[in-house]
């Protein structure tokens, strides 16, 4: 997860976005599980890149899988 | 770690820089603009800067949503922050924004709850877990964030989540970039173009800038590498006569963009006739606000916001660094009174204020190192 301070970066801002790997997809509720490089896990919103299956890596910003 | 690692890579970035050297004809100066704050902090932090030649200059645009938001609607959001029985909810670097009369992080300090969230997602959970409290989540952000804040508000309303408030300050990119490319002491040779979003929204809003301005946009991802790629097709460009919208940064944009994040924003969001900017005034059709279909989710609808303009700190020039017309050390306040620990105006607050990013990563002087 990115932190959010001034010196590491921002979820808001701007732009930035992180890449996450899927871990477990809940279908019914449209999340995913993710983690990032370091097995930081997030919860995120899928519905704009879907389906995604285990493995794929996505593009999170804010919560939401954007690509 | 892929999609990373491979465009940090010195030798290439060395070697790009090298190509760079032939684009440029001596004697001429290139301005080019890199639009969004997630570039000039890759700028900053990989010091992409010192590689390009001293005849290349980049300078910063108004795409960071923190440091574009005006002081009055700081001022609304600390009001309904104040309201009896709200949780107020907010990104991080929010907290830290002065409004005229403190910032978030002092509201909390009085009393009020104010919370730092992630996501939206997370808002709505806090409004799940406290079915008593109303739970107002102050969205910010450009077209990358606004489809997060979009979502959230569908399934809260899927959900049935009555105590979910929304106060919208998203604001969309072409309309700054319009007014940018219209004002009169602004000599721009091109633009390095937001790529996240455009992921939402693709690379066709930005063909009105070869179009009707004969200026090329090339837009492009965050690596080290993507940005100075960016800057190479960008110059290229500008040495074979054309200009036109080049896509960097396929490996993530679609050119026409994310058509389900365009489809959930329209209907979620609709245009404000204006909206203010900080530094750049009111700027027509450049803010969003909640759609009929969701003006029960109106945080601005609930509760009653003093909707005062408030007049930028006079010391502070974040308005003439948000439009490239100066660099942030130029500003008379920038690491003597306005500092990230206590600053004075928004561009040095978020990670992706231009003044922050020249601050964190020691670009005090104005001397560069000429390649």
């Amino acid at each position: 997860m990115i932190d959010c301070d001034h010196i590491t970066g921002c979820i808001t801002c701007g732009d930035r976005a992180e890449p996450l790997t899927v871990l477990r997809v809940d279908e019914a509720r449209g999340l995913a599980l993710c983690a990032n490089a370091e097995g930081l896990k997030e919860t995120v919103e899928i519905e704009l890149v879907a389906p995604v299956a285990p493995g794929d890596t996505l593009l999170v910003h804010a919560g939401t899988a954007i690509a | 770690m892929k999609y990373v690692d491979e465009f940090r890579d010195p030798e290439l970035g060395r070697a790009l820089a090298a190509e760079i050297l032939t684009d440029v004809e001596p004697g001429r100066h290139y301005k080019l603009m890199e639009v969004c704050g997630g570039h000039t902090h890759s700028i900053y932090k990989y010091g992409i800067d010192d590689l390009l030649p001293e005849n290349v200059e980049l300078v910063h645009g108004p795409g960071c949503p923190v440091c574009v938001l005006p002081m009055g609607r700081v001022d609304d959001g600390i009001a309904i922050a104040h309201q009896p029985g709200v949780i107020f909810t907010c990104f991080g670097d929010m907290l830290r924004i002065p409004g005229s009369d403190g910032t978030l992080l002092d509201a909390k300090a009085e009393g009020a709850d104010v919370r730092m969230v992630y996501s939206p997602l997370d808002a709505l959970r806090i409004a799940k877990q406290n079915p008593d409290r109303n739970v107002v989540f102050f969205a910010i952000g450009f077209e990358t964030t606004a489809p997060s804040t979009a979502l959230t508000l569908m399934r809260a309303k899927a959900e049935g989540v009555p105590n979910f408030f929304c106060m919208c300050n998203h604001v969309t990119i072409v309309p700054p970039l319009r007014s940018l490319l219209d004002s009169p002491d602004l000599r721009l040779d091109g633009f390095i173009g937001p790529g996240h979003v455009s992921t939402v929204v693709g690379a066709r809003p930005f063909e009105f800038i070869p179009a009707e301005y004969e200026k090329p946009i090339v837009v492009a991802g965050f690596e080290p590498l993507d940005v100075l790629q960016a800057v190479h097709m960008i110059l290229r460009q500008l040495a074979e006569g054309r200009c036109e919208v080049e896509n960097q940064y396929k490996r993530v944009v679609p050119y026409e963009g994310n058509l389900r994040a365009l489809q959930v924003l329209g209907e979620v969001f609709e245009l404000r006739p204006h909206f203010e900017w900080r530094g750049m005034g009111f700027i027509s059709q450049s803010g969003l606000k909640l759609s009929e279909a969701y003006a029960d989710f109106d945080a601005e609808l609930r509760y009653s916001v003093p909707g005062v303009r408030v007049a930028d700190p006079k010391a502070c020039q974040c308005g003439e660094v948000l439009k490239g017309v100066i660099k942030p050390f130029e500003c008379k306040v920038f690491g003597s009174a306005c500092t990230p620990e206590r600053p004075i105006g928004t561009c040095m607050v978020s990670s992706e204020g231009a003044c922050a990013a020249y601050y964190n990563y020691g670009r005090f002087a104005r001397e560069r190192e000429v390649v």
